[in-house]
């Protein structure tokens, strides 16, 4: 516990502080602003024509502005979170550092668990961030708040298995940028998988399953399904685990 | 402390290591000595549990480094030849970092890195970013993260390499006052290093040990029937006293150097006598006379390239 928890918090510590995280946060926060701002003038204005008389419902906040929020949030997690989680193992092969986790008194599980932990912690960070938007909407309309936090937990198990693919691309590799590149090949074929699913074949409902969005679609129309949270959690702990099974092997070289 | 059986390594194809059988006693310092590519690093790296031999094993305080690696890392603090720091933690941070790592007692955290601190003479940079400091200290700073746990055994692997004459000695110094602290063990391809630093020495020679040894037992085991040379300084008749010398019994060769004699004996002490003897009878004047063994230097030379030459 100890040894996840020392190996996990310095991890975080280098993730929080690199000028990487506020470059990526930068820019995730310029794409919110400007799409956040957008979809709400454009929501406005819809409202207002649906505020005729002889019209019954508007349209509804949470469908519109922040479901689309959160689709963009997601789209940028694919891409941004394998720039965090390139370095957790790459970067410790590449400057030898590596040689001081395996011959401390700490196991291969420990050091995956512990560098997914850190991960996991910078990308909830990075989601932290992108709450704001639709909090700081609810001071103005009042929304429902169930939605949205299933969709937020939707979202940190999503991302949790974004890093976890990205930590399991960084142990594979010493180079940075192909940690970079395989954890975005994965991330990516995670989340269209879906597609190959085609229609009425017997492996259509396999396939469905495995793929990320059909389970995070769940989450974001408010329903905390048992199956898609079983499902997120197990698809982390593969990860991990191939992740580990990567790291111990590198003693039989 | 240590103990080494039949400890082999491959590499895919290339063997690194053959066969290797050694033990390093509680508060010995061992000079692991031989030329780059010989097999330090490999064999090092597999006592720490690094990584895996291909077949042998490695004991150490009695736990089998592969049924009980936790065990056993507990025990070994370890400078690989690129000191393992992270360039973008400050010193102190780092060394707590590796003290927690190390599964060192909580409350002692604070003790531990103060004292590794000291001991490396760091107690100035603590607050600075590692990746801003010289070479020197950096390799200071894995010096420090190896004996930040206070371990009983220290592994360190060319922990003077790379650095400049000044940061050379300091290190060296440093190493010695280790000495009887930790049970130490390290690996040099330059000699200077052991007779620097350690009590034996292991020579190893493309992945076989050719000799293990105390620094005067080496000498002694070598020169051993190869014979002494013995350097004679003279004030007069130089000309005459070497060709004298030679047929004084158990003299093998005379040569004139200049500013002395160089005779090579039979290597027995009555030689030595009766050459000195011969010389103070013949009134030349001695100066000094001065019986050379083997340098360690011509040992490691003779041995490495014996073995390398098939
Ligand atoms: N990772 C590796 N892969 C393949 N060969 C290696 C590897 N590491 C070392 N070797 C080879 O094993 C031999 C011993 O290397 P090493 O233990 O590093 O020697 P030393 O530390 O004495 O210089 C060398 O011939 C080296 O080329
Ligand atoms: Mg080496």
């Amino acid at each position: 516990m100890r040894a996840i928890f020392t190996i996990a918090w310095k991890d975080l510590k280098a993730l929080l502080t690199n000028p990487l995280f506020y470059v990526i946060g930068g820019m995730c926060t310029v794409l919110w602003s400007y799409t956040y701002m957008r979809s709400l003038l454009e929501f406005a204005e819809r409202s207002r024509m649906f505020a005729q008389p002889g019209m019954d419902s508007g349209p509804n906040i949470q469908n519109t502005v922040i479901m689309a929020h959160i689709s963009l949030t997601n789209l940028l997690f694919i891409f941004v979170l394998p720039a965090l989680t390139m370095r957790l193992l790459a970067e410790e092969k590449r400057m030898r550092t590596y040689d001081l986790l395996l011959t401390s008194p700490i196991t291969a599980t420990q050091i995956a668990v512990g560098k997914f932990f850190a991960g996991w912690g910078a990308a909830v960070a990075l989601a932290g961030i992108s709450l704001l938007y639709p909090l700081a909407t609810r001071l103005v309309v009042s929304y429902p708040m169930g939605p949205l936090f299933s969709a937020y937990l939707g979202m940190i198990l999503v991302a949790g298995a974004y890093v976890a693919v990205g930590l399991f691309a960084s142990a594979l590799t010493e180079s940075i940028m192909l940690s970079v590149v395989l954890g975005l090949i994965f991330n990516i074929l995670l989340w269209f998988i879906s597609q190959g699913a085609g229609e009425g074949h017997f492996y259509t409902p396999v396939v469905e399953y495995l793929s990320l969005g059909q389970h995070f679609v769940g989450f974001i129309m408010g329903a905390v399904k048992l199956n898609s949270t079983v499902f997120l959690l197990s698809l982390i702990t593969l990860f991990v685990f191939l992740t580990q099974r990567v790291v111990e092997s590198s003693r039989w070289r | 402390m240590i103990e080494v059986r039949e400890l082999s390594k491959h590499y895919g194809e290339r063997l690194a290591i053959n066969a290797l059988n050694f033990s390093v006693k509680k508060g010995e310092v061992v000079g692991f000595l031989g030329p780059n590519g010989a097999g330090k690093s490999t064999t090092m790296k597999i006592i720490t549990g690094y990584m895996a031999p291909s077949s042998g094993s490695v004991t150490v305080a009695g736990f089998d480094v592969f049924e009980d690696p936790i065990e056993v890392k507990r025990r070994i603090g370890y400078l690989p030849e690129t000191p393992p720091v992270y360039h973008d933690m400050y010193v102190g941070d780092y060394l707590r970092f590796v003290a927690n790592l190390k599964g060192c007692d909580r409350t002692r955290l604070t003790g531990l890195v103060n004292s590794a601190l000291e001991k490396t003479g760091l107690q100035d940079v603590r607050g600075r970013l590692i990746g801003n400091l010289s070479k020197g200290f950096k390799q200071r700073v894995g010096l420090a993260q190896a004996l930040v746990s206070d371990p009983e055994i220290l592994i360190l692997d060319e922990p003077t390499v790379g650095l400049d004459p000044k940061q050379v000695a300091e290190m060296r110094q440093l190493i010695r006052t280790l000495k009887g602290q930790h049970t130490i063990v390290l690996s040099t391809h330059i000699l200077p290093e052991v007779q620097a630093s350690c009590d034996k020495v292991i020579i190893i020679n493309s992945g076989k040990i050719v000799a293990e040894n105390s620094l005067e037992g080496l000498s002694k085991q070598m020169s051993s029937g190869g014979g002494h040379s013995i350097s004679v300084r003279v004030r007069r008749n130089q000309e005459v006293i070497v060709r004298g010398l030679s047929s004084v019994p158990g003299v093998r060769a005379t040569t004139n150097m200049g500013n002395f004699i160089e005779v090579q004996t039979d290597g027995d002490e009555t030689t030595v006598e009766r050459v000195a003897g011969y010389v103070v009878q013949q009134g030349a004047g001695l100066l000094e006379l001065r019986v050379q063994a083997l340098a360690l230097e011509d040992i490691f030379i003779k041995l490495t390239s014996t073995e390398t030459a098939h």
